[in-house]
């Protein structure tokens, strides 16, 4: 981290989440809580073909732009950001895409491109013009939280609203089924053994990230606090994870280094955890590096077990799904978790356990690339 | 307040000055000429300053790879779309290169590249795609977790390959004193020395 420049802390003010436990915060916390999964069978379109039918779908037929809007504007007002406030606040989005893109007229494309709606999504929200789109796959929401919160802290902006969104579509579904990704027996078992892969889930959140200067001066009590944040990569292979988790371990340390906190200091985290087993075994590798032995014993779940792989918005519904728990002081439980797996010797929440209360918590994510993440989240217990 | 400057160490371009051909193709990608023309440029980026792969590790897992293209893999997302829509077989390597992740991971491999991967989709042309991956290199640089980027910008045209085009350039960052004007804001772009975009 850069010199001795005295950083900012980024404060989250506002956030909202849509999944396919319903709208609201509260649908997502509850069913975070409840160790149940939101998977059913799949409607949308035709997976009759399919060797995998269910994913964690919302009823009807939700259209993504309008979805983000709703977020972004849930988002803003739990935040109290005034439409002047608004107008000078920029937008960082996580989307694989426009989900018309590629079966719009040639002529049009221009139009459908991922930074175009960006641009369509600031300006229904009353966001400045000033967008960044990031498509980097399941660490794409995590990054621009990432980056928002070094814009933050180095002083470059005051506020920064960070969305993301992706509603399970028939490319993305028929890609992950022929690449022979998803669960074959209609459950998410991070960590567990049995586990047999990951399963698709719709989730469109936003959050607004502010300079705990800023929030104090509008009289605004943060919700949480992006306290720390590593980013960095495998250097090992276009789609596999590096076995020994060397790159995700040195995105956590560097994310616990910028927070100034120990290993013992992490009270839970919600981990990558996709529930493919390379992946899986992958991170285990990474915690017991970075945490050395506090990694035996501090809680981990995959709340992706519940509301599933929202893919570039995972983590950004990961990220609200874990301040949610940790500000009602409970641990979000491993869905579908069948029994331990000698290879993955973490401490999984299995069930609802006496009230927890930690005062940090590690949000993980990795994606194809070897792009890993780790941000460090705070709720001021400390 | 500082904020970061970045100079150029080595850079290519697609089309070449004397083409000889398209970019050759890259194992493990197929049907589109997306991956294999960013995998090219990179290629031709990193060989000026480390000659051969990989490069030196004390430099390597440092350095981050930031890929900015407006269009993305269109020829992909096509292919994909329409298989679906016949009710044709979905291959599996498509799905292998669905996201521009899987190139920047097969480039960290070769290449021994260990820093962040970013990749990022602005809604306008060739020029405001390099200058948002040089800006994104410039906040990694400035936070610490790169000293060096590898920064590609590609844009594919899936009806006519003869229009792709490409960027590339390894960047690293100082700390330098703010312009006078400088915008408290993340849309500010660095100062790209040495090279023409």
């Amino acid at each position: 981290m850069s010199g001795e420049r005295v950083r900012t802390r980024a404060a989250i003010t506002g956030l909202a989440a849509l999944t396919a436990f319903g709208r609201g915060e509260s649908a997502l916390l509850d069913g975070v809580l409840s160790g149940r999964a939101a998977f059913r069978p799949v409607d949308r379109f035709d997976v009759s073909r399919r060797r995998t039918t269910v994913a964690a779908t919302l009823a009807g037929g939700p259209v993504l732009i309008d979805e983000l809007t709703w977020a972004v504007d849930r988002a803003c007002a739990q935040a109290g950001l005034s439409g002047a406030a608004r107008a000078e606040t920029g937008l960082l989005l996580a989307i694989h895409g426009d989900p018309d893109a590629a079966r719009a007229d040639p002529a049009d494309r221009e139009h459908h491109r991922a930074g175009a709606m960006a641009i369509r999504l600031a300006g229904a929200c009353g966001l400045a013009p000033r967008t960044r789109t990031y498509t980097t796959a399941c660490v794409a929401a995590s990054t621009a939280i990432a980056d928002a919160a070094t814009t933050i802290a180095a002083g470059r902006a005051d506020r920064v609203v960070v969305a993301a969104g992706y509603l399970v579509d028939c490319d993305q579904f028929a890609l992950f089924d022929a690449g022979r990704a998803l669960a074959t027996d209609g459950a998410v078992r991070p960590f567990s053994a049995g586990r047999t892969g990951l399963l698709l889930g719709d989730g469109v959140g936003a959050v607004v990230l502010e300079s705990a200067t800023a929030a104090e001066a509008r009289g605004v009590t943060p919700l949480a606090t992006v306290d720390g944040w590593g980013r960095s990569g495998d250097a090992y292979h276009v789609v596999q994870p590096r076995p020994d988790g060397v790159g995700l371990a040195r995105a956590i340390t560097a994310a616990l280094a910028r927070a100034a906190i120990e290993p013992a200091d992490v009270g839970y985290i919600n981990a990558h955890g996709s529930g493919s087993v390379p992946s899986d075994l992958a991170e285990a590798a990474a915690i017991g590096r970075a945490l050395g032995p506090a990694a035996a014993t501090v809680a981990v779940s995959s709340t992706k077990s519940a509301h599933g792989q929202s893919l570039e918005a995972s983590a950004l519904i990961e990220l609200i799904a874990t301040v949610l728990a940790l500000r009602a002081g409970a641990l979000p439980i491993n869905a579908g978790f069948l029994g331990p797996d000698e290879a993955c010797p973490l401490s999984v929440v299995t069930a609802a356990a006496a009230r927890a209360a930690p005062a940090y918590a590690l949000s993980l994510n990795a994606a194809f690339g070897g792009a890993n993440t780790a941000l460090v989240l705070g709720v001021g217990r400390r | 307040m500082t904020e970061p400057s970045l100079t150029a160490l080595a850079s290519a371009r697609w089309p070449e000055a004397h083409p000889t051909g398209p970019p050759p193709p890259v194992a493990g990608f197929i049907a589109s000429t997306f991956s294999p023309l960013v995998a090219h440029v990179a290629e031709m980026c990193l060989r000026q300053r480390h000659h051969e792969p990989p490069a030196p590790p004390e430099r390597a897992e440092r350095t981050a790879i930031v890929i900015a293209t407006t269009t993305g893999d269109l020829t992909t997302a096509v292919a994909v779309a329409r298989a679906v829509d016949t009710a044709a077989r979905v291959g599996p390597l498509l799905f292998f290169q669905a996201v521009p992740n899987a190139v920047a991971g097969y480039i960290a491999a070769r290449w021994g590249l260990g820093g962040p991967v970013t990749c990022l989709s602005p809604a306008a042309g060739p020029d405001d795609a390099l200058a948002a991956a040089l800006e994104v290199a410039a906040l990694l640089i400035d936070d610490g977790d790169a000293d060096e980027v590898l920064v590609i910008r590609a844009d594919q045209d899936p009806d006519e390959p003869a229009r792709d085009s490409a960027t590339a350039l390894l960047v690293r960052g100082h700390v330098a004193p703010a312009r006078p004007d400088a915008r408290p804001d993340p849309a500010d772009g660095p100062d790209c020395q040495g090279v023409q975009p």
